[in-house]
């Protein structure tokens, strides 16, 4: 493969293996903030509590824990999963849930105290409810999404640790970028670090484009 | 009717909003007053099925709200409006927003509009609704949009949470002649802590204080109670 | 509760298939030979080639982790990895002793290279002993003359420096000239260079970097005496103990060895570095050996 295509590759393999993560996050963060938002228990501000502390978890233990747990003598270790995409999916979308969950449960908390309340003081079943307030809030979901998604593309930890670097399966942004700098290979590193960015950037300013058009 | 019984309230644990409260709402209109903090949007939350007391029991025509069914309390609840003192509109035009009640019941835009439209009409506020936008308006202009959207369902039973805090004088007096003609056919239950302006039209008076009811009665024993 | 079983139904759902197809994905894995790599080997690009060959050769699909020796031992302890490739004795004879590894075998060797600034505070240029070179060095950095930049990071490189300075019975740890940068090669040396530093290198990197221009400021002083000679192990994952892929790992261990791969070892960097940066085992295996041994036992 040539040079450019390697680059190519890597960049296609980024895009693909972290939204996945942010698809995969998002089918348990969102209803988990829904949830946790339109709870009334007392462990509720706790839990929060807690995933607002996680956001701040390294990468790199996120990476080692699910490395652990996916080992061959790990308790998934029987699901051969180590050193394959979707190990990194599994450890990118472990890594970005407590900020998924952070940040749309202040939305979702927002949207039911408002719209859920208003919907139902004028007759609206539980689903048309639940409706208006996911129209009310979906262009903001879209943007934790995105937010989501930016850490899960930049991450390097859970990719070297549960991905390998190995090329042509595993290598992804980060991971290339850090071997380019071992490497000494400096002008290659920052290549692919403006590569990086500008998937970051074009994803960004086309989330923002649907954003508008649902508003 | 819908008759609250021996009513406890409090959230997730904290001190009782409300105690042992006793209330009953059928035709006519029921101030229900206080001092700031006293429960009264709690009880009319209560009252208008929006929340579930913590202890007791919310009847309406008789029948335990909160034992029924999923789509038998959709069906009761239908019947009974809330409008929130803090008012709020949902993303889009005015016309989008007076007439979001009808869209949840399924009526066709037609239907709905001619009853919008009367209201309009009566509180003199056209140029509103030809608003694109909700975004911009001021918050009396919305508290007088989710009024009209309530108003025009013609509910059974209408919880106005101080309707009249941010409406602009002017308009007051409008606010109450709407209500004192729908008065007759619904029960509406207005709560404020300035009564003032509703005990001339309104038929009962709740004055609630600490949770507890303390005085329960005609309007006019209220009115003098107050003056 | 309804909108929230069926969102929650659907997340579900999601999962399970999202499980079942990474399942179905990877059962298929078992024709991938997966190789935990020290990064000199890799980073040189003397690997790829290696592999490129063998794949060739022999249709087999190889992943390669550039990891490190530390690291690649550790997975393999593991049973994660089918083979690992090091450079470091006392740690492989750890991981032997624990029967974790099988069938070692020596493929490739070069040197590591003590390098300093031009200057040489410690005056250790031309010393046939990198021990005594290494007490020098230590003193000068008492006399506050010397600074010296340890890579810290647990890789061949690292344990070869650690052993230097047991051997010459000197006890670095918590010496204020004495700076464990805890990183890899790479920036050890640009550390190196830029504080006018001693440290021990590995000669790949070193020659890689110096090409480019990076580190003008470091010279080698001393690429001479058994203790540096660095040795180039490949090892097989206990089949026993984990699910290896043992017959591919044999072949690419065997292949290794070859007399086709050794001329291969042996030709590599002359275009690109006009210096030859490995030396192919096969010839010297005895010697090779007993240098292994002793840094085993030393480390």
């Amino acid at each position: 493969m040539t040079m450019c295509g390697e680059i190519l590759d890597v960049v296609a393999r980024s895009l693909l293996i972290s939204s996945s993560a942010t698809l995969l996050a998002a089918a348990w963060s969102i209803p988990a903030s829904v949830k946790l938002a339109s709870s009334r228990s007392r462990w509720r501000d706790p839990v929060v509590g807690v995933f607002n502390a996680l956001v701040g978890f390294p990468a790199v233990l996120v990476g080692l824990l699910v490395y652990l747990a996916f080992s061959r003598s790990g308790p998934l270790g029987w699901l051969n999963l180590l050193y394959t995409p979707q190990a990194i999916i599994i450890g990118q979308a472990a890594l970005i849930t407590p900020l998924f969950i952070s940040l749309s449960y202040e939305l979702f908390a927002r949207a039911i105290d408002n719209y859920w309340e208003l919907a139902v003081s004028l007759g609206a079943s539980k689903l048309q409810a639940y409706g208006l307030v996911v129209k009310e809030v979906l262009g903001e979901v879209l943007v934790v999404v995105l937010v989501a998604f930016a850490r899960a593309i930049g991450e390097l930890g859970v990719a070297l640790l549960v991905g390998g670097n190995i090329k042509g399966t595993t290598r992804v942004l980060t991971t290339a970028i850090a071997l380019e700098v071992e490497k000494g290979e400096f002008d290659k590193a920052l290549t692919l670090g403006l590569l990086l960015l500008l998937a970051i950037v074009v994803v960004a300013m086309s989330s923002r484009l649907i954003k508008r058009r649902l508003s | 009717m819908i008759e609250l019984r021996k009513i406890w309230f409090s959230y997730s644990g904290d001190r009782h909003v409300l105690r042992d409260v006793d209330a009953q709402f059928d035709r006519g209109l029921t101030v229900v007053m206080g001092p700031n903090g006293s429960g009264k949007t709690t009880l009319l939350k209560v009252s208008s099925l929006l929340y579930k007391a913590t202890k007791g029991k919310v009847m309406v025509d008789g029948v335990d709200y909160w034992s029924l069914k999923d789509p038998d309390k959709l069906r009761v609840r239908r019947e009974v409006i809330y409008v929130h003192e803090s008012p709020r509109v949902i993303r889009g035009s005015v016309l989008d927003n007076l007439a979001y009640g009808f869209k949840l019941r399924g009526l066709r835009e037609g239907e709905a509009l001619r009853e919008v439209l009367r209201l309009v009409e009566l509180l003199n506020m056209k140029h509103l609704a030809e608003e694109r936008a909700v975004g911009g308006l001021s918050i009396g202009e919305k508290q007088l949009i989710a009024l009209v959207r309530a108003l025009a369902l013609k509910p059974r039973y209408l919880f106005l949470d101080e309707p009249l805090a941010h409406v602009h004088l002017s308009k007051r007096r409008s606010v109450v002649r709407v209500l004192e003609d729908l008065k007759d056919s619904s029960a509406i239950v207005v709560s404020t802590h300035d009564p003032l302006p509703l005990l001339s039209v309104a038929d009962e008076a709740l004055l609630i204080d600490e949770g507890r009811v303390v005085f329960r009665g005609r309007a006019e024993e209220a009115l003098r109670l107050v003056l | 509760m309804n909108a929230f079983k069926v969102a929650a139904a659907a997340a579900f759902t999601v999962i399970v298939v999202a499980s079942v197809y990474c399942m179905l994905v990877t059962s298929s894995n078992g024709g991938v030979l997966r190789v935990a790599t020290t990064t000199s080997l890799y980073y040189t690009g003397l690997l790829d080639r290696l592999v490129d060959d063998f794949s060739r050769a022999y249709g087999i699909t190889i992943h390669l982790m550039p990891l490190g020796s530390g690291q690649s031992l550790e997975l393999a302890s593991r049973g994660d990895v089918d083979v690992v490739l090091s450079h470091a004795p006392n740690l492989e004879k750890r991981y032997l002793d624990g029967g974790f590894l099988v069938e070692g075998r020596i493929f490739a060797f070069n040197y590591f290279v003590v390098l300093g600034p031009k200057e040489d505070p410690a005056k250790i240029s031309g010393l046939a002993d990198p021990v005594e070179a290494f007490k020098r060095i230590y003193d000068a950095g008492l006399r506050g003359e010397a600074v010296f930049v340890s890579r810290g990071d647990r890789s061949g490189t690292h344990e070869r420096e650690l052993a230097l300075w047991r051997e010459a019975g000197l006890n670095v740890e918590g010496c204020e000239w004495y700076l464990d940068v805890g990183s890899n090669m790479v920036k050890a040396l640009l550390v190196s260079d830029n504080l006018g530093a001693y440290t021990l290198s590995d000669v790949g990197t070193y020659i890689k970097l110096r090409s480019e221009g990076a580190v003008d400021r470091l010279v080698v002083l001393i690429n001479e005496g058994e203790e540096l000679v660095n040795v180039y192990s490949a090892y097989i994952v206990n089949p026993n103990k984990f699910k290896v892929n043992y017959g591919m790992a044999r072949l690419f261990v065997e292949f290794l060895t070859s007399d086709e791969c050794q001329a291969a070892i042996s030709s590599y960097g002359m275009g690109e570095y006009g210096l030859q940066i490995f030396h192919p085992a096969k010839g010297v295996i005895p010697m090779l050996t007993l240098c292994w041994q002793k840094q085993a036992l030393g480390g």
